[in-house]
Order: C-alpha cells, then structure tokens, then sequence
C-alpha cells in the first residue's frame, strides 16, 4: 500500500515538475534572447520606439483604468443599492460585453465612428456637410472601446463585494453623526476598495495585453510592436527585447494590485453580518437609472450586436456560409477543445500537489504555472516559438505548438478555478476512502474527481472560451492554411469588409454567451 | 398577549411606575409608545412596545433570538422605521409611522454584536470618527480621555485586526462612549467574547457605565448577563414584552410560565385547588391566586428551593447528578414519574438510584392555571 502511494506520487511529481519547466524554459529563453542581444540592438530601441510606446500603454491603461472605474463602480452600485422594475435585468445584461472580444467591438466602432459613418452623417446634419468627428484610430477610440469591453470585470468584484458588505460599518458611522454622503466616502469606498482595486488590476491587465484593438485601431503599444517585429520586420531579438519590457510592466502593475490589497483579509466580514436593504425606488428613478443603465450596456453590447446580426444576414454575408466557412468553424473547436483539455490535465496535478504537500518545490511549480498570467499572446507565442525552433523544430508549423503557446497563456485562468475546488475538499474524505479499502487510483476516481468536477468543468468552459477569442498567439503559430473565426473576423476586419467578418463575429460572441452564464451562476450563488 | 401574569403580588407594570417615582422628577431619556414594526420576512415584528427609561438606568431587552429584541434596539437607532405607535428621544419625538429622524441626529452610541470596527482606520481615528466637528486639539484629547477610562492607552495607533477580542469590544465601546450619546445601545455585546472574559468585561462595562452614569439599553439572550448588568429586565417573546421588573422579581415572581422557564431552571408540577389549598404530589401549597375550588394548576418551583433528605423508605428516586462547580443538580424522579431538580451543596454527594425525601420552602413557588400551554 504504501509502496503504491510514494510510486504513484512520484509519477505525479514528475508530471508537475515537467510541467513547470515546460513553463519556464520558454519564458528563460526570451529573457537570454533578450539579455544577451547586442547593446546597439537595446539602444536604438531606447533611442527610437520605447518612450513612445511605452507611454502609450501606461497612458491608455490609466485612461482605461479611469473610465472602468467610474463605469463598473456606479452601475454595482445602482444595482446593489436600489430597488426598481428590471433590475435584476440589468444586472445580468451589465455582464454581457465580456462575451464580447477587444476586436470584435473595435471593428464595430471603426464603422460607427470611422470616416463616412453613421455617426459622422448624424453630426453632418447638425453641424453642416463640411463637419468631421474625431476618428476611433486614436487614443480616445481605444480608450473608449477598451473601457467599455472590460467595465464589468469592475463591476462584478464591486458587485459582489457590496452584497457581502456588512451594513453595520455603515450603521454605526450613522450612530457617530456622519450622512449618508460621509458615509459613503469615509467608509463604504474605502472598505470596497480591494475589490475595486482587483477589478481594476484585471482591466490594466488586459488592457496592457491586447491585441485585438490595438491592432485594428492602428494604435501603437508595446503588444502591438512585439507582433509586428515578429511579423512584419521578423526581428526575434527586438521582439525579446520588447516582451521583457512588457512582462516587467504587467508585473509592476500585479505587485501594486498586491500592496494595495495586503490588508485586504482584515477586510472580511467575520461573524453576524446584515445585509444593506435596497432602496425602493420611484417612477422618475427608475427612469434615470434605466437610462443610465441601458446607455452603458447599449453602447457595449446592445449596438454592436444588433450590427453584427444586421450584417450577418446581408447578402454579402449569406454568400460566404459555405463549406469553407464552417471548416473555420471546426478549426476553432478543434483547437479549443484541445487546449482546454490539455490545460486542465496539466494544471489538475499542479494544483492537487500544491494543495496537498505544499512544499517549497510544489508551491513553486504551480507559481511558476501562473507566470503565464503576464504573458501577453504574442509573447507567449514567442517564447513557445524559439522553444520549437530550438529544441523540436519538426513540430513546427503544426497544432502542437499552437497548443503549447494556449496551454502556457491560459493556464492561469484555469487554475483559478481548480485550485478552489480542490482546496475545498477536506483531505480526510480523502484518507477514509483509504482506510475503507481502496486504493489511490480508486479514491481518485470515487472521491476526489467526482467532487471537484465543477471545478474542472469551469476550468474547461473558461480555456475553451478563451481560446476561441484568442487572437496574436493564433496569427503566429497557425499552420499555412489554418484559420480559426478570430482569425478571419480579424483579416476581413482589417480590410473593412464589415459584412464578411460579421457572421465569425457574432459565432464568437454567441459561443461566449452560454459560457459566461456558467461562470457567472458559481459568482450568483457565492453572492 | 393576552396571558395576563395571575400571581397576587404582581400586578402589570405598577412595580416599575413607582420605582420611577422614587427617583423624583427626572424626565424620561427614551419612551416607547406602542411601538410595532412593519413586518418583514427576514426581520421578527414587534408589536406594541411601550416602556420608558430614565436617565443613567441601565434597561435589558432579554429573550430568545427572533423574539424581536434586536428590532426594538434598530427602531431606537433610526434603523428600522416604525410602522405605528411613537419614539421618543430626550421628549422629542424622532420615530412615527409618518416621520423617522435620520440616525445620525439622534445622539445615539451604539455596539454591534461584532463590533463594526472599520478596519481601514486605527483605533484613535475608529474612536475619533463621530468627532470630526470638533478642533483637532480637542478630539485627541478627548480621545486620550476614553482611552484612560476604558485602559486602552498605549493602543492607540493599532489597526482593529492587531487587537484581542476584548479590546475590539472595548474599542467600539469607546467610540459609541466618546460622543457623550443620550442613549447607549448594545447589542450582545459579550456574545463575541469567551465566558472567563465576558464576565471580566461585564464587570468592567457595569462599572464604567455608572461612573458615566450611561443611560443604557443593552439586548442579550443570556439570562446570567442580564441580571449581573440590568437595572430592569424586560423579557420578550414574539415580539412582544411579557414582563418589566427588577432582575429580583424576573427571577422570583415571573409573570408567565415563559418567563419562569427562560431566567432559570424550573420545574412545573400539576396540582388543583381543595379547599383554598393547592393539592400536589409534593404536598400543599397556599393558593396565592385566588383561584376557584377544584380548579387545575402549575405550581413552579426552582432547584433552590427543593431539598434533599436521604431517607431509605422514601419513594422519590435520583436519576442523575450533575457536578457544577459551586452545587450538585440533582435530577429526582417522582412515583408518578414527574421529574423535578434539586441544587444541593457541592459536598453532598448521594448516589444514583438512592431514596430520597423531598422538603419544598412554599414561600418561593408561584402559580399558574393549568390552562395556560407552556410557551417556549
């Protein structure tokens, strides 16, 4: 018995530690790429791209991070704190632009707001045939697209963390003289302020690691320039170079998420709590907050839907639903099952061991594992790539590396759900299964899987969802031939064929759906 | 509800009329006029609430969770809004069904059973929060002043999470203190804390409250809390108050079966009236409750009062003996199978199965009719 037990833990200790150096060789490998280049090669970048770019991904982000602030905390709040017909609408229709990929929307908005767009026309007619608006290819149309795209990240951590709020912070400032208005200021924000601060951090981010946007939207950040010095100018070292820069950006904004959030135990409301009663609210509020609501999740999803619907059952569109088109439909699937499957039994033995025998090396590996957490698609897809080019180089231009590069970038939302669900369990339901006669294999199969198989079947859902949307990683490694929906809304995109790109589009987007609604059950119930 | 208490020296709420009078004229802090709440799935109701307080008293709201007594403590705060009857705070009027003054003009402290410390601020800027109107001069040393009184100095630049449990409560206790409140409100506030330490505290708070001379409301469902603080208890079942008395009286003359039950251990035992005499298998009991010939009663006796005499041709048989500490409860089983308790001196020690004779002093039993269904 005991035999068995260290043979089948050893088995699994291997498992982790391959995948921990599977993890780490490429990300080593783009940091000595970029360590040892030539210093003319770092000072001609300092010299001519870096400042540019990198105060445009720090400026984009803050303006980001300013406007999803604003959006996310006073849409939770309407919905937490009042009281009025349709609500409970709204507050699930707020969630729906997370179905919604960076590219997909930024198409949307080159449309509406582009040169000879609707909303040009519609200024036209006020202002005079002469007038022009402001093109979505600047810093205020990313900023605007992006800040729609990710607002509910801050509205769902503000959301939940106003259900859970102990009133009494609030009631007892009220017994100590301060109004409502003090109160809200002096102590609801501030104890909010670790979720805020979280949801915020998620923006930034994402934000800081998109592609889809940016690239459509023709404006220059750090992402962007990593994959057009792999592509257009194929420039590894430069690239390398670049993809650090990136990391340690992405990093510095993790570790400030961190120290703002290093009281945030303290913050948890122990004991009795009473939850805040919603204010009943009148005909006049119900229709201000309507308004507000239907504004914010129009212009996030709403509009752009009913075009991609409009478009999708144009002529143009019809015309290309053919055989050719439903093999992108296949490739997409094909290649999210597989890394969703890959990622979970990868990240389950990772994620049990770490739980289980946390010791330095185990705990190790799975941090290692979120690493990936900072690797924005094209990075990834770089350092996947210079590990095929070195080591296998026959696989490259196949599904595996694909694969790799999913598996290292999603594996962090994977394990987000796993790790939960499998600290859940109690290690004694475990060890009586052991002492009712079976064995490791056995209490596994009877015990252990069937009780974190939400968890498993979220971590799933999640990487497959992800991979359907994923776009750089996917434009670099695909083999000659292979395009997936995100690929083709992306091409059609950028040669303005609207009505071809739609019908991939609203795929996408309706795919999202359905998942959304199951990650979002797990946050209802919790809340 | 309609249960009127039937025992002879105790009639409605006349005991506490005239303990107000003996203070002379000092007007009421806090009146309740048949005060009810909306009802509200999540929340007890109350119903026709009416009592009044006077200054530096100390009042406790005791009974079961759900009985309501939280809600009266809310409706006082400004936190629940009164459905009918009237509030009234210093005489003016802050709660009616068509008015509700916004807590933060009443001028009440209050302690929440898990303290509410905000765990954002250190204990100085906790203490100093309902200060803010004042110089800043003046608000640390009036902060100084409530961290000597309640021996927290030297803590002040503490966040709440880096204190033990008896000084969060002391913390939160200070900063409903420091604002000189009308009315301090405390809502279980030992329940958070481990016996050896509430009681600690208890003493400490009782103390501190009549040095301050602190008008009081504190709400418990621990009968022991209540008569170490209270001035006067009042007990509450379903939302509606079953007795006002001084914490002797509670104790000794409970106005109703539920009342008797919830303050202490006691024994119910059948009996009807013959002759002026109330009959029971423990022997007679004068019928202090006028009660007509042959009607069927419920005589209540406490452990205390029941003792022990072995005797080998006794029919009464001990069940059980539980070792408390300080006495011996002793469970005695009757012929006719009524089990009674008896609290006997730790060093008497009789066995289980032994024969025991039973000696009842009459003049603590109380009476009610036996028509009344036990209500706990």
């Amino acid at each position: 018995m005991i035999a068995v037990h260290r043979l089948s833990v050893s088995t699994l200790q291997l498992a982790v530690l391959a995948t921990a150096a599977l993890i780490l060789l490429p990300l080593g490998y783009v940091t000595t790429l970029a360590l040892s280049a030539d210093p003319a090669v770092w000072q001609r970048l300092w010299a001519t791209r870096v400042p540019e770019l990198l105060l445009n991904t720090v400026s984009l982000a803050g303006a980001v991070a300013l406007l999803t602030l604003g959006l996310g905390v006073s849409t939770a709040w309407m919905v937490t704190r009042f009281e009025f017909p349709g609500r409970r609408l709204w507050e699930v229709a707020l969630v729906l632009p997370l179905a919604m990929p960076t590219y997909v929307l930024a198409y949307v908005y080159n449309y509406l707001l582009g040169f000879g767009g609707p909303m040009e026309q519609l200024w036209q007619l006020v202002a005079g045939p002469q007038a022009r608006i402001s093109s979505p290819q600047s810093f205020w149309g990313v900023t605007l697209v992006m800040a729609l795209d990710t607002f509910p990240f801050v509205y769902l951590l503000t959301r939940s963390a106003l259900l859970s709020f102990n009133v009494s912070f609030e009631e007892v400032a009220r017994t100590c003289g301060a109004s409502q208005l003090r109160t809200m200021f002096s102590v609801t924000l501030p104890l909010l302020r670790p979720s805020i601060v979280a949801g915020v951090a998620l923006v930034v981010l994402y934000v800081v690691s998109d592609f889809g946007a940016v690239s459509l939207l023709r404006y220059q950040t750090l992402t962007y320039a990593v994959f057009q010095q792999m592509t257009g100018r194929s420039d590894n070292q430069a690239a390398s170079i670049l993809s650090i820069l990136l990391v340690i950006l992405a990093l510095l904004f993790l570790l400030t998420e961190r120290w703002f959030r290093r009281k945030s135990r303290f913050y948890q409301t122990t004991g009795r709590y009473r939850a805040p009663q919603r204010i009943q609210r009148g005909w006049f509020h119900t229709g201000l907050l309507t308004a507000c609501l239907a504004s914010v999740v129009g212009l996030a999803f709403g509009i752009p839907t009913s075009l991609l619907v409009m478009w999708s059952l144009s002529q143009e569109a019809q015309a290309i639903l053919d055989t050719r088109f439903f093999g992108f439909v296949w490739n997409s699937a094909l290649l999210s099952s597989l890394a969703a499957t890959a990622a979970v039994l990868v990240g389950l033995p990772l994620a049990y061991l770490a739980s289980r025998k946390p010791t330095w090396l185990n705990l190790g590996c799975l941090q290692a594992a979120y690493a990936g957490y900072v690797l924005p698609g094209p990075v990834a897809a770089l350092a996947v790539l210079f590990l095929f080019l070195k080591i296998m180089p026959f696989f490259y231009g196949t599904v595996l590396v694909l694969i790799v590069a999913y598996v290292l970038h999603f594996l962090p939302a994977g394990l987000q759900s796993l790790e939960p669900s499998i600290q859940q369990i109690t290690p004694n339901l475990e060890e009586v299964a052991r002492t009712l006669g079976l064995g490791v294999r056995e209490t596994w199969r009877r015990v252990t899987l069937p009780l974190i198989r939400n968890g498993v079947i979220v971590a799933w859902v999640l990487i497959f969802l992800q991979t359907m949307k994923e776009l750089p990683a996917t434009l670099l490694l695909r083999p000659v031939g292979f395009d997936t929906l995100a690929i083709r809304v992306w091409l059609e995109a950028s040669e303005e064929y609207y009505q071809l790109a739609a019908p991939s589009a609203l795929l996408i987007v309706l795919v999202g759906l359905p998942a959304l609604f199951l990650l979002l059950s797990r946050d209802w119930r919790a809340a | 509800m309609t249960h009127s208490p039937i025992h002879t020296t105790h009639t409605d709420t006349a005991p506490s009329e005239s303990q107000v009078n003996l203070y002379g004229s000092t007007a009421s802090i806090l009146e309740l006029r048949s005060v009810s709440c909306a009802y509200d799935p999540s929340r007890p109701a109350i119903q026709n609430i009416s009592f009044s307080i006077r200054e530096g008293e100390i009042l406790c709201l005791l009974g079961p969770s759900g009985c309501g007594k939280t809600t009266i403590l809310r409706a006082i705060a400004g936190f629940e809004p009164v459905r009918s009857g009237q509030i009234f705070l210093s005489e003016r009027l802050v709660s009616s069904s068509s008015e509700t003054v916004p807590t933060e003009e009443r001028r009440v402290g209050m302690v929440f059973q898990e303290y509410a410390l905000f765990p954002h601020l250190r204990v100085a800027d906790n203490i100093a929060f309902g200060l803010h109107q004042l110089s800043r001069v003046e608000r640390t040393s009036r902060v100084q002043e409530i961290l000597r009184l309640t021996g927290l100095e030297g803590l002040e630049r503490r966040y709440p999470h880096e204190l033990s449990g008896g000084q969060q409560q002391r913390v939160a206790l200070s900063r409903a203190l420091v604002q000189n409140p009308v009315l301090l409100l405390l809502d279980e506030p030992f329940s958070n804390l481990d016996p050896d330490m509430a009681s600690r505290m208890r003493q400490d708070l009782h103390a501190l409250l009549r040095r301050m001379k602190t008008t009081t409301i504190l709400v418990t469902h621990d009968h022991d809390e209540a008569f170490a603080m209270a001035d006067r208890i009042a007990v509450l079942n379903r939302g509606e108050i079953e007795q006002l008395d001084s914490p002797e009286l509670i104790y000794h003359l409970p106005a109703t079966r539920f009342v008797a039950d919830f303050v202490g251990q006691a024994d119910f035992i059948t009996g009807q009236i013959e002759q002026g005499v109330v009959h029971t298998e423990l022997g007679a009991f004068p019928n202090t409750i006028d009660g007509v010939e042959g009607a069927h009663v419920v005589v209540m006796i406490r452990p205390d009062d029941i003792h022990l005499i072995p005797n080998k041709s006794a029919e009464p048989r001990i069940v059980a003996r539980q070792f408390r500490g300080s006495e011996n409860l002793y469970t005695v089983q009757l012929p006719s199978g009524q089990i009674v308790h008896s609290s006997e001196s730790s060093t008497s020690v009789y066995h289980e199965g032994a024969a025991v004779e039973l000696r009842v002093s009459a003049t603590h039993t109380v009476l009610f009719l036996a028509e009344q269904p036990p209500r706990s």
